[in-house]
């Protein structure tokens, strides 16, 4: 076969070969390239199956944007509060520790610095300290950034990066005083994660966050996450849970936690995950701590299929981060805003909180939108344009457009 | 014999592209180079057409990056990703042939 190629080449096509694209060049090109743009061009797009650290979770709620960045579809959140286990996104900055490197759970150590008494416990003795169970948002600083249209590096989120949890642990409290007290000075809460592969800098691989000090007080170290051990894609075994805060200041595989004077100088606590102009970055702006009053639609949405009209029941979820949601309104109708209901139990303040709002829908087009306040802050018309794509609670791009028939 | 015809008119268009293709070529190899051994991108990601499967960040053949969106982290950095631009770890030459090459080889 190839012979003939050449042949071909050679008798009828010699007055295409220029000097530079010689047979060697051919030879060249086919080297590479039948690798790279053959696979390119001629494969279909892959079926984006679920890595194996996660097979367990529902393929059909999720949104793969690559192995490591995983969201929920707007409608697979769940409508009774707690986010399905199964349906929980997925942001880990550092590959998931397996069975063999976590080793028996029960062991897994903690050390506790910056108090009177610095200690370390296992799993086992912080079991023994005391336990709580908390509900609260867990959400990706960057959840909505696939809204933004500066085209921002990392996972394109719009709603999914976002679950309400259970958590079961111990009261950061109940270590402080096993622990005679933080040491004077402290200013911030610094919890470390220890997966952080050995071959890298650990200045910048290391998962180290810090947060205000009174944090402490309503934090938790989960070892449960909605009635099941903590998977280790979820930080298993051990994992803080700052409240209201980002999701990146719950760090997992929690191996450390400190009371410093300072906040964390790693890269994670340093300059990333600042919150700056488009075109601005350092360790000057503002981090990604508390989560700003938040609230989206997730029934009706263009996922969940053609609308009928007259009475629908329009859902969501609302959020007020560190504060307490004091009431959500929607409209039908891109201006006139009237209050939904809450539904379900009240789990706490960092719980989101259900809502229903019963409108009747006229066929056409419709853009539903959700407004929700907060501790006196309502969310914003429009997103807060900055470099990373974080913190987006605006609540135009959180509105959806649903045709009904 | 119908084959044969394919063959020529494959050839035929190729041909017309025969420069471009070099220059490709030159620039996918320069890539693969950079990617697998100056920058060492491959000890963090996966990318199946260089036969890497680093587990730090994330894999490329299911992000299928853009050019640009490439270029843009390569030169800025993000996360535990060094910025091999700012940081002058990579030279233009070296960070255009390596955007090419991930943009042209992760799994469209
Ligand atoms: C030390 C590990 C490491 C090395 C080396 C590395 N990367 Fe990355 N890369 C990452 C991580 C981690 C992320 C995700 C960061 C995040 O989302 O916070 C990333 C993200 C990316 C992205 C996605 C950016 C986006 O828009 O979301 C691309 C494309 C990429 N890297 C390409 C490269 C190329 C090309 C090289 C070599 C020149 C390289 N990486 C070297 C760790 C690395």
């Amino acid at each position: 076969m190839k012979k003939r190629i050449i042949k071909k080449i050679d008798t009828s096509k010699r007055n295409f070969l220029t000097g530079s694209a010689t047979l060697a060049g051919v030879a060249a090109a086919t080297s590479v390239l039948p690798i790279s743009i053959a696979k390119a061009n001629h494969e279909d797009s892959d079926p984006k199956g679920l890595p194996d650290f996660i097979k367990w979770k529902n393929r059909e709620a999720l949104i793969v944007h690559s192995k490591k960045g995983i969201e929920a579809h707007r409608s697979a959140i769940g409508e009774s509060i707690i986010t399905p286990i199964r349906n929980v996104y997925i942001r880990n900055n550092m590959p998931t520790m397996t069975d063999a490197q976590i080793g028996d759970r029960n062991k897994w150590k903690l050390s506790v610095e910056g108090v009177k008494k610095p200690k370390t416990f296992t799993l086992a003795q912080l079991k023994k300290l005391g336990q709580t169970t908390i509900a609260t948002v867990l959400q990706c600083s960057g959840n909505g950034r696939g809204f933004f249209e500066h085209g921002p590096k990392g996972s394109q989120w719009r709603t999914g990066a976002a679950s309400c949890i259970l958590w079961t642990g111990v009261p950061v409290k109940k270590i402080v005083s096993a622990c005679g007290g933080i040491a004077s000075g402290a200013k911030y809460m610094t919890c470390t994660g220890v997966d952080a592969p050995k071959d890298l800098d650990p200045k910048k691989a290391t998962v180290e966050r810090s947060v205000p000090l009174l944090v402490y007080k309503e934090s938790i170290l989960a070892w449960e996450m909605n009635g099941v051990p903590l998977p280790n894609a979820h930080g298993g075994p051990l994992r803080s849970v700052p409240p209201g805060y980002f999701g990146i200041n719950n760090v997992k595989h929690l191996g450390k936690l400190a009371f410093t004077e300072t906040e964390s100088d790693v890269k994670y606590m340093k300059t990333s995950y600042r919150i700056s102009p488009i075109g601005k970055k350092g360790p000057e702006y503002p981090s990604c701590w508390e989560m700003p009053v938040k609230s989206w639609i997730v029934r009706p949405t263009d996922e969940t299929g053609v609308v009928k009209s007259g009475k629908v029941q329009i859902a969501g979820v609302a959020m007020g981060g560190t504060k307490k949601i004091s009431n959500v309104r929607v409209s039908i109708d891109g201006g006139t805003w009237k209050k939904a209901k809450f539904v379900g139990p009240y789990l706490g303040k960092y719980a989101w909180r259900q809502f229903v709002f019963e409108a009747n829908l006229a066929p056409g087009s419709h853009n539903l939108a959700s407004k929700a306040t907060a501790g006196g802050d309502s969310q914003p018309e429009l997103r807060y344009e900055n470099r990373r794509g974080y913190a987006h609670n605006g609540w135009k791009d959180h509105s959806v457009n649903v045709e009904v028939v | 014999m119908r084959i044969c015809k394919i063959y020529f008119v494959v050839l035929f268009f190729s041909f017309f592209l025969m420069t471009d293709l070099k220059a490709d070529s030159e620039k996918m190899v320069l890539g693969l180079e950079v990617f697998n051994n100056k920058a060492m991108c491959s000890t963090c990601h996966v990318l199946k057409a260089a036969g890497s499967t680093g587990d730090i960040g994330p894999d490329l053949d299911s992000l299928k990056p853009s050019e640009e969106q490439v270029r843009s982290v390569v030169i800025e950095g993000l996360g535990v990703m060094p910025a091999f631009g700012e940081e002058g770890l990579l030279t233009s030459d070296e960070i255009d042939a390596v955007s090419y090459y991930v943009a042209h080889s992760s799994e469209k």
